[in-house]
């Protein structure tokens, strides 16, 4: 290879070298300016705990039974709020998508109820549900069915006729139809949906975890904060975020794009 | 008299629609006789008629309008701050491609994370204010903004900008003569999502810490136990957020012709 | 500009122009990728010069790496081997005195059409008054009078391209640089532009060089045509247009017309069918498109 080729290919490693030295530089300048603003005592209290304290609460809490009881309850409670919501969702979608008649009727609807605050419905869902696990779930599910079904709503617009009607050339059964034509054809865009739906659950089930519960995660920070213990508030949103952000990445390796990019 | 004229009539969009709104009356009727027969407790669901006339009462009781500008002041200082910050980051995340590859898929990741949960912490932070409300909302509506300058000022044609080193422009001239004016469809659209991010968890704040405008009502009425008054709020700042959304999307289609 | 390695005289393919005869001067202007499939040259050792007031054209099949020598003329690339000299001036980086006008729509949406053919002087700091005079003037030259307020989104194509024309020459460039402006366009509509840039050329004396794929084209516009070989692009001939001036498209009808694109077309058969063997062979070789 000629010395162009060999320097095209030095310039991309270069470039990625300077990529890594920006992020820890990044990250390096946000900790050392956080220990800064924790050790200048100009914030009251305790509202910046030095590093070393949040690593302190950080493990304690990751090697607490309490803090593993709490996350089931609210694993538990999201997982069978986005399965709820989602197979609703789902459903619901799909009938709105493959009827025009329906779509007009109905689809508007969804589609302005959906960017609303749906924390307001808690005191409802606690009436409806009670004051445990209940209510919380039922707040997932209502975050999460929106913007799941009106991706399932778009996504089967978006699919090539085509494939319906060699489908139906071959007379398959509905259950065939959804299951074998129109979720696969469907994927990206509801892999889509069930990220965004994942992200809204999350917020949903733990928001009303904070405002009346016993148990969870939402229940811990709040008792993070009335007992103003900020070192384990802060280790557990950042266990939070760390988790929240990592289970939307999973979702998002099972679209096909993401496939692509892997075997490309 | 044939049947075949009223088909195309049920079928179009208006009928469509009209038969869909018909459907959810017929369903709040429905919902409103079960009350009134005993088979829906009427201590969780209150009649649907209760909620209607609970309406007009709580706008005229509690100051609706008053808390209504209250939010709508929140959700103004949080567009301008969205604005104010959210796009020069976007414009220094394109300016400097070497920060770019490196942080851009850590915004994305912001963009995922449940920021509103933070909220307690900005309580401690800022206290039970205004100041939380504004900051909670400005923080969620963030990436969005910023991707989406980013996506704008990045998807320039390249043409464009060939067009613009044939003339010898400078640099600064480059970005405010061309890409700027070529990123601005995507901003607004940005702009767009990140306002009403901010607004739901704006008034999600204001109904959890009890402080600020609609939030706060609903949550008051709540606990009083104003059942009607509840389901009337919920019903009021509803339709409120959808009129807020659909302004939102008009204005973007008036901004983007033909798109 | 990489330095000159030893390298066989430069092959004479064009007519010798004398020194103060040359606006354009490109000297032995060679350009190599490199790509997953290793080194590809597209343009090697291509030398020749414009007078002041010509029309020269390039032509070649695609793949022939006329755009590559569009965009080293213009000033858009750098590395290459070889010099362009606009009147004695090295090329580095766009010069002002070439004005360029692309293929692909480069009109800016956002803006009129009289404000975007006001573009170079608002930039270069005339005065409103003035410089939207100077627009109107040019925009009365493509035709286009009574568009001035118009949007380009409320143009067609080829009125579109005639706004990107009008929009360079408002700059008032030494040299006008274009890359098949009108490939867009439908043959017809190709004809009568044609016709009108010519005019234009003729009035403004405008020094031109045209990349185009369009034998039609080539011979109704040019003084000279610059035929290139496929890849590795080398000029393979020069052939004299000794068509009278004025001239319009009703030219294309004529027996010498006929003759020069025939003329023209011998060479370039022969190039366009090797770059048609060399997409079967890459399709059956599972290469890269090209």
């Amino acid at each position: 290879m000629n010395r162009a080729g060999a320097a095209a290919i030095t310039a991309g490693a270069v470039t990625g070298r300077r990529v890594v030295i920006v992020r820890v530089a990044i990250i390096a300048g946000i900790l050392v300016g956080w220990e800064a603003l924790s050790l200048s005592g100009l914030l009251f209290r305790d509202v910046v705990p030095s590093l070393t304290a949040i690593g302190r609460a950080a493990g304690r809490l990751l090697t607490d039974p309490d803090f593993y009881a709490n996350l089931s309850v609210t694993v538990g409670e999201i997982g069978l709020g986005l399965l709820i919501g989602g197979v609703c969702g789902l459903a619901t979608g799909i009938l709105l998508g493959a009827n025009r008649f329906l779509s007009r009727a109905y689809e508007s609807l969804i589609y302005y109820l959906g960017p609303t605050p749906k924390i307001i419905f808690f005191p409802v869902m606690i009436m409806w549900f009670g004051v445990g696990s209940g209510s919380k779930i039922a707040m997932g599910v209502v975050s999460c069915f929106f913007p799941i079904a009106i991706s399932a709503a778009s996504g089967m617009r978006q699919i090539d006729r085509v494939l319906i009607l060699v489908g139906r050339s071959f007379r398959a059964t509905t259950w065939q139809m959804v299951s074998k034509i129109y979720l696969p054809a469907m994927r990206d865009p509801v892999v889509n949906g069930v990220r965004l739906g994942l992200g809204v659950a999350i917020i949903g089930t733990l928001l009303a975890e904070t405002k009346l519960s016993n148990r969870g995660m939402g229940y811990l920070i709040i008792q993070a904060y009335s007992t103003f213990d900020m070192p384990k508030m802060y280790a557990l949103l950042i266990v939070l975020f760390v988790l929240a952000i990592g289970a939307n990445a999973l979702i998002g390796r099972l679209s096909r794009t993401a496939a692509r990019n892997r075997s490309a | 008299m044939s049947r075949a004229p009223l088909k195309p009539l049920l079928t179009s969009r208006i009928g469509a629609r009209l038969i869909g709104a018909a459907t959810v009356l017929a369903l709040i009727g429905v919902v409103e006789l079960a009350i009134r027969a005993g088979i829906v407790n009427r201590f969780i669901v209150p009649l649907p008629s209760e909620i209607m006339v609970a309406i007009p009462r709580i706008i005229v009781e509690e100051n609706v309008l008053h808390r209504f500008w209250q939010t709508t002041q929140e959700v103004l200082w949080a567009s301008l701050l969205l604005a104010a910050v959210g796009i020069p980051l976007g414009a220094l995340l394109h300016r400097y491609r070497i920060v770019r590859l490196a942080c851009e898929t850590w915004v994305g990741a912001l963009a995922a994370a449940p920021i509103v949960l933070m909220y307690p912490l900005f309580l401690v932070i800022f206290g039970r204010s205004a100041t939380t409300i504004v900051m909670i909302g400005f923080a969620a509506g963030l990436a969005p903004v910023i991707l989406k300058t980013l996506e704008g000022l990045a998807g320039t044609r390249q043409v464009l900008l060939d067009v613009g080193r044939s003339f010898k422009l400078t640099d600064s001239q480059q970005f405010w003569k061309i890409l700027l004016p070529a990123a601005l469809p995507s901003v607004f659209v940005g702009l767009k999502l990140g306002l009403i991010f901010a607004m739901i968890n704006i008034v999600g704040v204001e109904f959890l810490i009890n402080f600020g405008g609609l939030g706060q009502l609903i949550n008051e009425l709540a606990e009083r136990y104003d059942l009607p008054g509840t389901y009337g709020a919920i019903c009021f700042v509803i339709l409120t957020s959808i009129v807020f959304f659909d302004t939102a999307e008009r204005l973007e289609r008036f901004l983007r012709p033909g798109e | 500009m990489i330095g000159e390695s030893a390298r066989p005289p430069a092959a004479a393919t064009d007519v010798a122009l004398s020194r103060d005869a040359r606006l354009l001067d490109v000297e032995r202007v060679s350009k190599r990728f490199v790509t997953n499939e290793g080194v590809i040259t597209a343009v090697d050792d291509v030398s020749f010069s414009i007078a002041p007031g010509e029309f020269v054209s390039i032509i070649g099949p695609s793949g022939c790496g006329k755009s590559t020598l569009f965009n080293i003329v213009g000033g858009l690339v750098g590395d290459y081997e070889g010099r362009v000299t606009v009147a004695g001036d090295t090329v580095r980086g766009t010069h002002p005195a070439i004005g360029m006008v692309f293929q692909e729509e480069s009109t800016f949406p956002w803006r009129t059409v009289v404000e975007n053919v006001a573009f170079p002087l608002e930039v270069a700091g005339t005065s409103k008054e003035a410089r939207v005079e100077r627009a109107e003037h040019f925009v009365a030259m493509v035709g286009l009078s009574g568009f001035e307020r118009r949007y380009p989104a409320e143009l067609s194509g080829g009125m579109r391209q005639r706004v990107a024309l009008a929009r360079t020459l408002a700059s008032e460039p030494r040299i006008l640089l274009m890359d098949e402006p009108f490939a867009a366009l439908d043959e017809q509509t190709r004809l009568l532009l044609g016709d009108r840039v010519l005019q234009i050329q003729q009035t403004l004396k405008q020094t031109t060089l045209l990349i185009t794929h369009n034998l039609t084209e080539a011979v109704q516009l040019s003084d000279r045509v610059l035929v290139m070989t496929y890849r590795p692009g080398r000029l393979k001939r020069t052939v004299d247009i000794r068509l009278p001036h004025p001239r319009d498209s009703e030219v294309v009808s004529s027996d010498a017309f006929g003759h020069y694109v025939a003329e023209i077309w011998h060479d370039l058969r022969e190039e366009a069918s090797r770059g048609i063997i060399d997409d079967e062979s890459r399709v059956l070789e599972g290469r890269a498109r090209r």
